[in-house]
């Protein structure tokens, strides 16, 4: 479905600041995940504490304060039951992130940065993501979409 | 104290700046568009336009678009400049083979984008958008995701990756 040019936009500029915190964080790094997945260095550890200290309490109020956003209607949270995929699912992506040294977001960095086998990691992620979604519509189910991922039933996207 | 001055001395921004600057980018997208920023979530609207469908949620497109642009930029502008390179230097330096590196790294990536469809988000998702929304579904999936993610980064150790 077509996206109002607005979405558009904004999904461009937020996703090239987040492009631009990761490359000056470094997190596009193979050493800096390691380092943290090692417990060598508290920086990524400490990084996410203050991503998410700043958006939980603000994001909390926005929605106790029922603000409307510029294009997608009043605010709303989403805030899912544990399944047992999001266990299995999450097992695996660990796995994954741990030998490929990165995750999809700095994935992606990492090749806009000059890494020639980055190229490998983005067409796997590509790979792996498509065939999780073929295997769900063979079983005529549908892809799980956890909470940090797009709300369909939003208007406008 | 140790921390702080590699974070300086090696050009990173520190984790109290780009750590809050996510979280309200994660915010002011809450605040613009009321939907969270997964990255997994934006591969998979893409594959879906590299196959040729037409129920894509196309935005995510321009979101995964903007995310190398974004990164060159900061590379260029706070960090070394772009570079050419394997990115993996330690795999190579282990194992001595682009080959092998390559064949590993694809295996993994493939497992990654396998797990993250299946869990219904990765890092940004699970780990900070769904986190801050305080939903009990990513807490999980990020517990379990950082959890594996470090027992296989100790086996990789033992592997001789450094």
């Amino acid at each position: 479905m077509q996206s109002s040019l607005g979405y558009k936009i904004a999904g461009l500029l937020f996703g090239a600041g987040f492009g631009f915190v990761l490359a000056a964080a470094k997190l596009h790094e193979y050493e800096v995940i390691h380092a943290m997945l090692r417990l060598e260095e508290a920086y990524t550890f400490l990084l996410m504490a203050g991503a998410i200290g700043v958006s939980m309490p603000l994001l909390w109020l926005l929605d106790r304060a029922k603000v409307t956003t510029l294009l997608g209607g009043r605010i709303a949270l989403s805030r899912s039951k544990v399944t047992k995929a999001n266990l299995v699912g999450g097992a695996l992506f660990g796995a994954g992130w741990a030998v490929s040294g990165t995750c999809p977001g700095p994935a992606v960095v990492m090749l806009s940065s000059g890494a020639g086998l980055a190229v490998l990691t983005v067409l796997g992620l590509f790979l792996g993501l498509t065939l999780r979604d073929r295997q769900v519509a063979r079983a005529g189910g549908s892809a799980t979409i956890g909470d940090g991922e797009q709300r369909t039933a939003s208007t406008g996207s | 104290v140790q921390i702080e001055l590699d974070e300086f001395s090696d050009g990173r921004w520190p984790w109290w700046i780009a750590g809050p600057a996510l979280g309200l980018l994660v915010v002011g997208f809450f605040l613009v568009s009321n939907q969270p920023l997964g990255a997994s979530g934006a591969y998979a609207e893409t594959a879906k336009v590299l196959t040729g469908r037409k129920d894509a949620v196309s935005w995510r497109v321009w979101y995964l678009v903007g995310i190398p642009v974004g990164g060159f930029l900061g590379v260029t502008v706070v960090g070394d400049g772009f570079e050419a390179r394997t990115g993996y230097e330690p795999l190579v330096e282990a194992w001595n083979s682009n080959w092998v590196v390559g064949a590993v790294v694809l295996v993994g990536a493939t497992v990654m984008g396998y797990g993250a469809r299946m869990a219904g988000g990765c890092t940004s998702g699970h780990g900070i958008c769904g986190t801050a929304q305080r939903s009990p579904a990513s807490l999980a999936a990020t517990g379990t995701f950082m959890a594996v993610a470090i027992a296989t980064t100790f086996l990789l150790g033992l592997a001789g990756v450094k």
